[in-house]
């Protein structure tokens, strides 16, 4: 019997063709850039969540050295910080199509990467049912030395090759300048309500 | 009807096994004798003692993303109440700060990051988790910004007693899995590896709690 026949040699060439093709879609390319549309916006604008007609909008960014639950005790103290929180107040429309859930980051020039703080039952960002629009907040603790160019962005959590979208807001820090300002000027208590869904209008 | 030939074949076969049947049965308990004795012995594998440095607190030990400071252990005792049997935790305090140059990434301390080192043989024991920032689970660290105080806790016997206990402290490293296996050479922290153990002298605490 032969061994080696033209069919099989075929085969073989084939599954290295193959294993290269795969080599070519390393996720690294997915998530970085290449199937990503990225939805650039600023404060006050509402922005198209993967194209579901569900939309996000930061209504307001606030600075703050403590920060406390409205729901909290008599018995909860005020969470304080070595840094500054950031406290971004959003509004969610639902589209008819369900949203992935959303991984918010903040990111900003020096290269650090914030995740939203723990400890606050109230800080959340996400959508309501279809048909309706949700407001409510989310705090992040924040280095700031490092707030030039804060932005926060919402990336699905993906588990396929899947057509997506990342919405980028810029908060309004473009200096250093400026970021030292909103660091000095913080107000000493942010009270983080819990969020509010209403009817889409 | 056998032929002269196939008989003699037969008898000159029946010798050739018989021949050596003795030396073959005395290798075969020799490897059997030798293989009872290296189990006995303590197997084959060569014992190695500990790689990792031994510090004695307080003790800074950097480990991947993150700075520990160990400062102190406590044995919280817990007495029987109506309801609960006597228990007893081992907490140790600490500061950890967030280094992570690499990715400059905000992250949470993670409890199976330490390991209580009984010792005597007897298997390390996981924590229970670990909480930073006047005890909360989950406490984002971020880059940049000065220590944390944190603890973490390990459950003991009701009757737990130690004049020095030993704290294994794991790092992760940032590296990228192996690519020729088609997985994505980008790094990132995983891969634990001890990092050092660190010897601390616990408190008793009791712990009265609230009725």
């Amino acid at each position: 019997m032969k061994l080696y026949r033209p069919a099989t040699i075929l085969v073989g060439i084939l599954f290295v063709l193959l294993g290269g093709l795969t080599r070519l879609a390393t996720p690294e390319h997915v998530y970085d850039q290449q199937n990503i549309k990225v939805e650039h916006g600023t404060i006050g604008q509402a922005l198209d969540f993967t194209g579901s007609g569900s939309t996000v909008k930061v209504t307001r960014i606030k600075f703050a050295r403590t920060v406390l639950d409205s729901s909290a005790g008599d018995d909860d103290k005020p969470i304080d910080t070595n840094g500054i929180y950031v406290a971004i107040e959003w509004d969610t429309v639902r589209g008819d199509r369900k949203p992935d859930s959303i991984e918010p980051t903040l990111t900003a020039d020096g290269g650090s990467v914030y995740e939203p703080a723990e400890g606050l039952n109230n800080s959340n960002l996400d959508f309501p049912n279809a048909g309706y629009a949700r407001a409510g907040t989310i705090v992040f603790e924040v280095n700031p030395t490092d707030m030039k160019n804060l932005t926060l962005r919402l990336r699905s959590m993906m588990l396929f090759n899947v057509y997506n979208s990342e919405i980028q807001v810029d908060l309004g820090i473009p200096t250093e300048a400026i970021a030292q300002q909103m660091a000095d000027t913080a107000a000493p208590q942010y009270i983080v309500e819990s969020s509010v869904t209403r009817v889409a209008s | 009807m056998e032929s002269l030939d196939e008989v003699i074949d037969a008898m000159i076969a029946d010798r050739v096994i018989h021949r050596h049947r003795r030396i073959w049965l005395l290798v075969i308990a020799l490897v059997v004798v030798a293989s009872l004795v290296v189990l006995a012995t303590g197997g084959w594998k060569k014992k190695v003692g500990r790689t990792v440095p031994t510090l004695t607190a307080p003790a800074t030990v950097t480990a991947g993303r993150f700075e520990y400071s160990l400062t102190k252990a406590e044995i919280v005792r817990k007495p029987k109440t109506e309801y609960d049997a006597a228990e007893a935790n081992l907490v140790v305090y600490f500061d950890a700060k967030n280094i992570d140059s690499e990715e400059h990434t905000s992250s949470r301390v993670d409890g199976e990051m330490f390991l209580f080192v009984p010792g005597h043989g007897e298997d390390n024991v996981e924590s229970e988790g670990a909480s930073c920032h006047g005890d909360k689970i989950g406490w984002q660290l971020v880059y940049g910004l000065p220590p944390e105080s944190c603890s973490v806790k390990f459950k003991v016997g009701p009757n737990f007693t130690a004049d020095v206990v030993e704290i294994g402290v794991l790092e992760e490293h940032y590296e990228s899995d192996n690519s020729s296996l088609g997985a994505s050479d980008k790094p990132y922290w995983h891969n634990e590896s001890a990092a050092a153990v660190v010897r601390l002298a616990p408190k008793v605490v009791v712990d009265g709690g609230s009725k």
